[in-house]
């Protein structure tokens, strides 16, 4: 018994990674799917050049970023990874990415999303190409719309306009006094509330995203998403969804309305099936945004250089490649919009035999003046990923759930973010 | 035994102890010095290390955030130890015969442990969820009008993510006393029983100090596990409402993964192991008086 | 009489105890059957909707044909057997070191073993990749694989109470016979502690096949992932793929599930005193 471990030790060490091709790039993603569809692309690529062979790996978001950041501390990065706007700043401060500027000498930029490319631009270098971007949307329940007799959302509602509507579509159906069906649903998710603010002229953060300020326009928001649950009564208590994941309200009928990111289109359809019609539009305009101030919330996905890749010039061309006009609409998964322009412009990605029926509307906030609202530490003072529950997000719970006041949860996650931010 | 006898066994201990002092050396003790180094620095991993001193340590000690996770911590371990141990016993002496029931039954209180985390928490979302969980269905068929949101309530949020742990490792305790009653020779019971000793002054005459070495062990087994608790939380809470759930290991994992502050990380882990580690000295010095030998 | 009432008054306790149990499992069956977009619905519904379709199958066959799924199994049996059969051998030896060879330094070394088990892996895991990098190890099983085989500590902590708990009486008389110490350990303790050695190679084994943090930093090639890496990627982005993840999960825990029952047999095998000649 015991040989048979030693045997089976002597030949674990083995490791099998034949390589045929002359150079191989190593491709790591945060979406495995992703990396599916982009297969086709990708064997294109190494057919428009021989002797170049594209290893790819993919890894939910959770574990993607553990691993690239263990290889950063090795040295051992791949080529050529996926990179969210929230982290760009500190990879690039740390010396792990390229600039891309020497190799973009052919290239035209703007045929790109103007902000999305900003996002990569660092210290006047740029450290990475947009592959698409997404922002958050106001979901809506054409049913109940209809049931109601309103006329549905449009990018010109006010917020008067809103609240008014999301009265009417606050019933209750069996008359004991608690409504049972929600004109709207908060959640102190970024997704859920940043939109809202940046689209009333608010801002969390100075100028150079190095201090947590929040300004008269911001927190006239958040009492107004305050009030929807405590004066209005328009949208239940967050609390009392607890057991339903927040992104299935929408696509449950439980909410007329609802605000998330335009990437959750494919989840409504997914959860919400042919169950009921559903639209999306602009989150409403604040009243106290001027055209200087007004900003709409939206942040690039893209492809980084590792600098410490031995084929750069290839590693560019294979990200131009994959970010560029030979990509199709359809790789692109509900309201994610392609960064090249020429791409999102076609007509295949508007899927018009889908819901919904409009999705020209995210490529209208594309044309706006767009805000991301990172700043280094991010993740952390606004509450992201397994971290949600503490942050801003946090705070912002409490104060819609009715338990604490906003006064007192602005004071708080200011102190924790300007601590986090000082770090 | 006499202090010749130790002498004459050291060659021969460090013999067996070979393998062990080997990945000890290796394996354990270079990461956890290299961890501990960190704790004083400002490391993002994927940036370069920068020395910092006792700031981390000094940062977390004055943080009220870093004190509410240390407090739920210490609640969670209240709850989850006592939990964990009492139902591990109590299955294990009920199910320590060789009846085929018996069997089946320490097959489904086995089951939790190693059914997939994510498919347990569903279900247990489900069972606490606010309107439709079965639980406050139940509380309200019993006319309790307004129970709680379990797992939105600052109050029961971590009790719920307690009750989960123990119910989700109790199968494993239960296994590890299982192995500890095969210590115990049956003859001690049948004189016992001559004496007519009740079931229940057997458990507690009989049982308890004859269990004692692995009810020792189980408890300091537990309490590592109730300091190390994440995936449930992750799956059930994700450490909220607003930090409420939060215990350390699962501020460790928000800091050392999301955040990227492997040097906050690592002192918070280290501020962590000291505590732990002046309660099992105690638990030690208490069992000496406390266990059979 | 009495006695009869307070036996099913227990047996109804257990069994709605079990039913407590067994539920996720069944839940993560049904799911393993349903449709995607059935997955959240609340309140849930228990009909394995897919059962009804003319593919009743399709999350297990898209789930295991899609991906290298026979590979993965492989590998995760390969790398769980060669950890808990190492642990438990190595544990074995530590414990009985610990528990009746007493020798200077003992208890303080005990300690140290007892004590690293306390640092949560999140702060040393990345020291650690360092280390396995360092000896070349990286895309290999060999850091899944060694750190396990040659030290566990509860194994060792388990073991040591156990061996304790066993009286010195034996030892002592075979030295009286003239039995060598490995041949008092292999002969006499090890055999009485198969219960103890079964229990502690069960834990070893489902904690290396659940592991996850260490296969997704440690190994590149899809060709050497194991279970639980290679259900990673059914978790997506914007569409995780969660049933036919249920279906994998319901795959991966037969292994278990099989050792468990195995193993369990020698666990209760009775006051192992009584097999002492």
């Amino acid at each position: 018994m015991r040989t048979l471990y030693f045997a089976a030790g002597l030949t674990l060490g083995t490791a099998f990674t034949a390589q045929a091709a002359d150079v191989t790039l190593r491709y790591m993603s945060w979406d495995a799917a992703q990396i599916e569809r982009e297969k086709p692309a990708i064997a294109a690529f190494e057919a428009a050049h021989p002797g170049v062979k594209v290893q790819t790996q993919g890894l939910p978001v959770k574990d993607f970023w553990p691993r690239l950041s263990a290889l950063a501390a090795s040295g051992d990065l791949p080529d050529v990874f996926t990179m969210s706007s929230g982290y760009i700043q500190q990879w690039t401060d740390a010396g792990n990415l390229t600039d891309l500027t020497p190799y973009t000498k052919d290239l035209d930029l703007s045929a790109y999303t103007k902000s999305a490319v900003e996002t990569g631009q660092i210290n006047g270098g740029l450290y990475s190409l947009p592959l698409s971007w997404s922002g958050p949307v106001l979901f809506y329940n054409k049913n109940m719309f209809d049931a109601a007799g309103l006329t549905y959302p449009t990018g010109a509602w006010t917020w008067s306009d809103f609240l008014a509507a999301a009265k009417k579509l606050t019933v209750d159906k069996n008359g004991d006094g608690k409504p049972d069906d929600w004109g709207y649903s908060v959640f102190g998710r970024y997704a859920q509330v940043d939109g809202w603010v940046y689209r009333n002229g608010g801002r969390y953060l100075n100028k150079d995203a190095t201090k947590l300020e929040p300004n008269v326009e911001a927190i006239n928001t958040l009492k107004f998403l305050t009030n929807l649950v405590l004066k209005e009564k328009v949208a239940p208590y967050p609390k009392d969804l607890q057991g339903i994941r927040y992104q299935d309200v929408f696509p449950m009928g439980m909410s007329a309305m609802w605000v998330d990111g335009s990437w959750n289109i494919n989840n409504v359809r997914t959860v919400a099936g042919n169950k009921f019609k559903w639209g999306i539009a602009e989150i409403p305009k604040g009243p106290d945004a001027t055209a200087e101030t007004v900003r709409a919330y939206a942040w690039p996905d893209m492809f980084s250089v590792s600098a410490n890749s031995k084929n750069k010039e290839l590693a560019f061309a294979f990200i131009r490649h994959m970010t560029g006009e030979t990509r199709n609409a359809t790789d692109f998964l509900g309201g994610t919009v392609p960064a090249f322009k020429a791409i999102a412009a076609r007509e295949a990605w508007l899927e018009r035999d889908k819901q919904p029926d409009n999705k020209e509307v995210i490529l209208k906030i594309g044309e706006q003046n767009l805000y991301t609202g990172f700043s280094r530490n991010w993740d952390a003072w606004r509450g992201y990923g397994a971290s949600g529950s503490g942050g801003m997000n946090g705070e912002l719970d409490e104060v819609f759930n009715g338990r604490k006041s906003l006064d007192e949860a602005v004071k708080s996650f200011t102190t924790y973010a300007n601590d986090a931010l000082s770090r | 035994m006499s202090s010749q006898t130790a002498q004459r066994f050291t060659w021969l201990a460090f013999l067996f102890l070979l393998p062990t002092l080997l990945g000890l050396l290796i394996f354990r003790l270079v990461p956890i010095v290299g961890a501990f180094v960190t704790s004083f620095t400002r490391w993002q991993i994927f940036d370069k290390p920068r020395w910092i001193g006792l700031d981390n340590y000094i940062n977390i000690l004055t943080s009220p955030v870093a004190a509410k996770v240390f407090i739920n911590t210490a609640w969670f371990t209240m709850i989850y130890v006592p939990g964990v141990i009492v139902l591990a016993l109590f299955l294990a002496v009920l199910l320590n015969n060789s009846l085929k029931i018996s069997a089946f039954f320490r097959g489904a209180f086995f089951l939790p442990y190693i059914t997939s985390t994510v498919a347990v928490t569903l279900v247990w979302r489900w069972i606490f969820s606010t309107k439709f969980g079965i639980l406050n269905n139940l509380l309200i068929g019993l006319g309790y009008s307004d129970p709680p949101a379990w797992l939105a309530d600052p109050i029961w949020s971590l009790p719920a993510v307690a009750i989960v742990s123990v119910w989700k490792d109790s199968g494993f305790f239960m296994l590890l006393l299982l192995a500890g009653l095969q210590t115990i020779d049956p003859g001690v019971y049948e004189a016992a029983r001559m004496d007519g000793a009740k079931r229940l002054r057997q458990f507690f005459d009989i049982t308890m100090p004859l269990l004692s070495r692995s009810l020792f062990f189980v408890l300091i087994l537990a309490l590592v596990r109730s300091t190390q608790t994440f995936e449930i939380t992750y799956a059930l809470t994700g450490g909220g409402p607003n930090g409420a759930s939060t215990t350390l290991a699962y501020f460790v994992y928000e800091n050392a993964f999301v955040h990227f502050q492997m040097g906050y990380a690592s002192a918070l882990a280290y501020l962590l192991c000291f505590a732990v580690g002046l309660v099992t000295l105690a638990n030690f010095y208490v069992r000496k008086r406390w266990t059979h030998e | 009489m009495n006695k009869n009432i307070t036996l099913i008054a227990l047996y109804s306790v257990l069994s709605l105890y079990a039913l407590l149990t067994l539920s996720p499992f069944i839940w993560m069956l049904i799911t393993s059957f349903k449709e995607p977009a059935d997955l959240f619905r609340l309140p849930p519904s228990f009909a394995p909707t897919q059962l009804f379709t003319d593919a009743p199958f399709a999350n297990y066959t898209s789930a295991l044909t899609e991906r290298d799924f026979s590979t993965f199994f492989i590998n995760s049996l390969l790398v769980a057997a060669c950890s808990a059969s190492g642990q438990a051998l190595t544990c074995a030896l530590a414990g009985y070191a610990f528990a009746k060879l007493p020798f200077r330094g003992g208890n303080i070394l005990f300690a140290l073993v007892l004590a690293t088990a306390f640092v949560p892996t999140e702060v040393t895991i990345i020291p650690e990749y360092l280390l396995m990098r360092g000896l070349g190890w990286i895309d290999t099983f060999l850091p899944l694989i060694v750190p396990s085989f040659l030290v566990g500590s509860f194994g060792t902590f388990m073991l040591r109470e156990y061996f304790s708990a066993l009286p010195n009486d034996y030892a002592e008389a075979a030295r009286m016979d003239g039995a060598s110490n490995f041949r008092i350990f292999r002969d006499i303790y090890l055999p009485l502690s198969v219960p103890a050695l079964i229990s502690v190679f069960i834990v070893a084994f489902i904690h290396s096949w659940d592991e996850l943090l260490r296969p997704i930093l440690y190994l590149n090639s899809p060709e050497l992932y194991t279970v639980p890496r290679g259900l990673m990627s059914l978790v997506n982005e914007y569409d995780s793929e969660w049933t036919l993840f249920m279906a994998g999960s319901v795959v991966s825990i037969l292994p278990l599930a099989a050792i468990y029952i195995l193993g369990q047999r020698y666990v209760i095998q009775g006051f192992v005193g009584g097999g002492v000649k």
